[in-house]
């Protein structure tokens, strides 16, 4: 007997939702603004890129990280009114899901033009959040902030050692994502590491943080602000940019979530991101053998690694030999952070991994993989996360 | 008897994150802790270990039950974190953190005490200490198991 929900439905959002603007601030160490100010420029940006008037958008989805209002926004940009809003929760494992829930709200007729957004100022040290322990610590963070597993970095690197201990994964492996996303940064000049290229020499020389993570195998802490702008695909052909199709887009938290430090799953290396890839390539006409460049999640090094083999570019435990050769860099089989992702361009929660896949697919990336018709975008592993594939119209 | 050898941290940041310890799905654990047991809980019929541990209003709670774990394992993964690292922790650094497999199946975070990170490795045999960090917090740590 039928539950009367309709799991087709996701034809609906498939290739008819897309992707028709994108913008964003220059990064920057200190960007001087408060988020409530550079958020609001980021989308005006992105709706001149559209071709669309403030006026015309009725939605916005967020992160929920990201401390500003709706309303406030709106008010600023000058939108009529709102009729659809969410924010949606786990930082880094958000930025997809921007688009997902955006597209759920176009499908279902709550709102025709969304705007996806991330404001974040984060540059200064004092402003990171693990300096800021002071209250009580309770719910899931009580299973391991009271032993000092507090800096993400040190949470990723209970995975990392794991995983070279379990299948050989080595510091050069990990150096190779950090040098492809830092050469790839060279050609970009809004990349922060621009001017600053780094070689196996230097990364394996890299100032310890938590072993066997060193500071190369770091994302970049940075102020910026992005937006991009989501509509109908019928509404999108009147606009000045060729639409980026949402063409499968997941969330998923996996069993059993704590929020980043979950080290009960089995098999043992299971993150997040499995159940996410599960769900998005079931809703997906292509595979990742159909996938000309992708932009996995990189706060740190490893997760890269750990991507690959969640969303299946390679089985579980190749993900560091699957990094030699040049293969995730420019001219390579599958460039990974063709803009220099989270690690050498900006560190915006991901923010900015989704729009550098909407300029692979637009053709415009200042590091165009050719022919590029569709590519991945992936959120945070560990935590609840979320993934789309754009692809061309 | 050796396993409710207790450490005393002497002087304790002000800044130290602290559990909350009336929380009630963890309150068992803690309350164990300061009196020198390591606790763990499981299904009283399927002896399925659960960590993170569950509520008592879960579907089986009426199932679940808390008991003294061994307070032995191996290092599963672990990592040495240096400086920057948080105030509260600064005389341990480097920090030697660690997930510890319990003999009964269960992995938990932790942190090590009287051990150098030359020592560490992975699967090395480890045993639970108790740290008083106040008059009502006890945190377990764990100590190679010499």
């Amino acid at each position: 007997m039928s539950d009367g929900i309709d799991r087709d439905l996701f034809r609906r959002i498939q290739d008819r939702v897309a992707v028709v603007g994108i913008g964003h601030l220059p990064f920057a160490k200190d960007i001087g603004r408060p988020i409530g100010d550079t958020a609001v420029e980021a989308v005006q940006l992105a709706l001149a890129d559209a071709g669309l008037e403030a006026e015309d958008v009725d939605g916005i989805s967020m992160l929920e990280m990201e401390r500003t209002h709706e309303v406030s926004i709106a008010r600023r940009l000058g939108v009529r009114q709102l009729t659809w809003w969410d924010k949606i929760s786990y930082g880094g494992g958000a930025s997809s899901a921007t688009l997902m829930h955006a597209a759920c709200a176009i499908a279902t007729g709550m709102a025709t033009t969304v705007v996806c957004h991330r404001a974040r100022n984060r540059g200064a040290k004092t402003s990171r959040p693990w300096a800021q322990e002071r209250e009580l610590v309770t719910d899931d963070k009580a299973l391991h902030v009271p032993w000092g597993l507090i800096r993400p970095v040190d949470v990723i690197g209970m995975w990392a050692h794991r995983h070279m201990h379990e299948f050989g994964t080595t510091r050069e492996h990990l150096g190779n994502v950090a040098i492809a996303a830092r050469r790839h940064a060279q050609r970009n000049p809004h990349a922060m590491m621009r001017g600053r290229p780094l070689d196996m020499e230097t990364y394996l020389a890299g100032r310890v943080i938590g072993w066997p993570l060193t500071l190369y195998d770091c994302c970049l802490e940075t102020d910026g602000a992005l937006a991009c702008i989501v509509t109908s695909v019928e509404r999108a052909r009147d606009l000045r940019q060729p639409p980026v199709l949402i063409h499968s887009v997941a969330q998923a938290s996996g069993p059993n979530p704590v929020h980043l430090a979950n080290y009960n799953n089995c098999p043992t290396m299971e993150t997040t991101a499995k159940w996410c890839a599960e769900l998005l390539w079931q809703r997906s006409q292509l595979g990742p053998q159909d996938l000309q460049c992708a932009q996995i999640y990189d706060a740190f090094t490893p997760l890269v690694i750990m991507g690959l083999e969640d969303y299946g570019f390679c089985r579980r435990g190749e993900g560091g030999p699957f990094t030699e050769g040049g293969r995730i860099e420019l001219g390579g089989a599958l460039p990974v952070l063709t803009s220099g992702g989270g690690l050498s361009e900006a560190y915006v929660h991901g923010f900015n991994l989704l729009l550098e896949g909407v300029r692979q697919i637009r053709g415009t990336s200042v590091n165009q993989v050719p022919g590029c018709r569709a590519t991945l975008v992936t959120g945070a592993s560990g935590v609840a996360t979320s993934a789309v594939v754009l692809r061309r119209a | 008897m050796a396993l409710g050898d207790v450490l005393v941290s002497e002087r304790l940041h002000p800044d130290y994150p602290l559990p909350d310890l009336d929380d009630p799905v963890m309150r068992p654990f803690w309350a164990g802790a300061h009196e020198g047991r390591l606790m763990q809980q499981r299904d009283r019929v399927t002896g399925a270990l659960h960590w993170p541990p569950k509520p008592l209003y879960w579907k089986d709670g009426r199932r679940l039950e808390w008991f003294q774990a061994s307070g032995r394992g191996t290092v599963y993964t672990y990592v040495v974190a240096h400086e920057p690292f948080l105030p509260a922790f600064r005389e341990w650094m480097p920090h030697i953190l660690v997930v510890v497999e319990l003999a009964e199946g269960a992995r938990i975070v932790g942190h090590m005490v009287r051990c150098t990170p030359a020592e560490m490795r992975f699967g090395l045999p480890v045993r639970v200490v108790f740290k008083r960090l106040t008059e009502r917090v006890t945190l377990p740590v764990w100590e190679p198991d010499r």
